[in-house]
């Protein structure tokens, strides 16, 4: 009886652990746009300026049960920032930093993602002006129930220098006037598509 | 040199405050001038944003100035004025003091109006004084420049006066407010 017990919970604990290693057993979720935000913030002489971007596409595969199966690709539509001053706005876009004509698209692509002693880190390429590094950005992540749609709520916070990407040729190279850190937040609504 | 004013003298710290403001108002209208046509670019941005300390520096200085002018003594109008020629002086005098606050003030909130905060040469960055507005932002810029020309017109009026002083009426007004021209005198 005690055996028969023993083998019971050995085979369940094997099926446990074959689900976790599955492949695609992590649900796949897309971007809730109108209810996520993309923020950029940098110093600008002396003081912390803010942004957002409005278009840009997110496909995850998450499960803390198997992050092995679980992958993070952002496209980011460059062109559609906003500072909330157009003039700031058309020098961003502009040759010397962005370049949106030349690199309309921003990526961060992560396919190795870890648990972390406060939630988890996505280790990936960020290319921002076709300039390619790899990237960890740290994040959180919870799941809900919404009217029987599964949904997860993913924030985090990322600093980059944006002369790591060349955002910032000829006098934009200088980090006195507009500083070389920016910050990247992020606070998304995921939605999953297997619910 | 005495540090406080005395019915018949400015003082050192009043005479150090009247002429630093003298020299960041130049400061001032330059920037002002050199950044009005550059292109949108670093250098504009590096003009605006000493324009932007200075100006807060003068503000710091008015309010300065002002509680030191409350502490001790002001100097009295010469005997020989008219009436006529005090309530002038006065007027000049009073939109003086109004027109050095009020200009860092709309300039302030023009920049938190179009949503570019404010920092005092990257020390600290100073709180947003209205929220970002269009139509806000295009009051103050008009604010800004009409109390400009405001400015301008009120110095020179006391510049005129001070020279008449000086000049025409050889009194002491104006060399009551210049350095090392008092006479050994005890208070």
């Amino acid at each position: 009886m005690v055996r028969a017990s023993l083998a019971v919970a050995c085979a369940a604990a094997l099926m446990t652990a074959a689900a976790a290693a599955a492949p695609g057993a992590a649900p796949h979720y897309t971007l809730d746009q109108a209810k996520s935000s993309l923020e950029f913030a940098f110093t600008q002489a002396g003081a912390l300026n803010k942004g957002h971007f409005g278009r840009f596409p997110v496909t995850m595969d998450f499960s803390a049960d198997n992050l092995a199966a679980s992958r993070l690709e952002v496209a980011v539509d460059v062109n559609s920032l906003d500072t909330g001053d157009k003039d700031r706005d058309d020098t961003l876009r502009g040759a010397d930093l962005l370049s949106v004509s030349k690199f309309p698209q921003a990526q961060f692509s992560a396919a190795q993602i870890v648990k972390t002693a406060t939630g988890f880190e996505a280790s990936g390429k960020l290319t921002i002006r076709g300039v390619t590094r790899d990237t960890r950005v740290p994040f959180s992540f919870r799941t809900a129930s919404e009217q029987g749609a599964a949904v997860g709520y993913m924030s985090g916070k990322v600093t980059i220098r944006r002369l790591d990407f060349g955002v910032g040729q000829g006098e934009w190279k200088a980090t006195d006037q507009v500083g070389n850190e920016v910050t990247v937040s992020f606070a998304l609504r995921l939605i999953s598509a297997t619910h | 040199m005495v540090i406080q004013n005395t019915t018949r003298r400015w003082g050192a710290l009043s005479q150090l405050l009247h002429w630093t403001i003298v020299v960041l108002i130049i400061v001032q209208v330059t920037l002002a001038y050199l950044a009005d046509d550059l292109p949108n670019g670093m250098r504009k941005l590096t003009l605006l944003a000493r324009h932007k300390s200075f100006g807060i520096t003068i503000l710091a200085l008015v309010i300065l100035r002002l509680v030191w002018r409350r502490l001790n003594d002001t100097p009295t109008l010469p005997e020989t004025l008219k009436p006529y020629e005090r309530f002038l002086a006065r007027i000049t005098h009073g939109a003086l003091y109004v027109l050095l606050f009020a200009m860092p003030l709309s300039g302030w909130m023009m920049s938190s109006a179009r949503g570019f905060p404010v920092s005092w040469f990257g020390f600290i960055q100073l709180p947003d004084l209205v929220p970002k507005s269009k139509p806000l932002y295009d009051f103050f810029v008009t604010t800004h420049e009409t109390l400009a020309w405001t400015l301008g017109a009120v110095v020179t009026l006391h510049v005129a006066a001070a020279l008449k002083h000086h000049f025409v009426l050889k009194d002491d007004t104006l060399r009551r407010m210049l350095p090392f021209t008092g006479k050994k005198e005890r208070i």
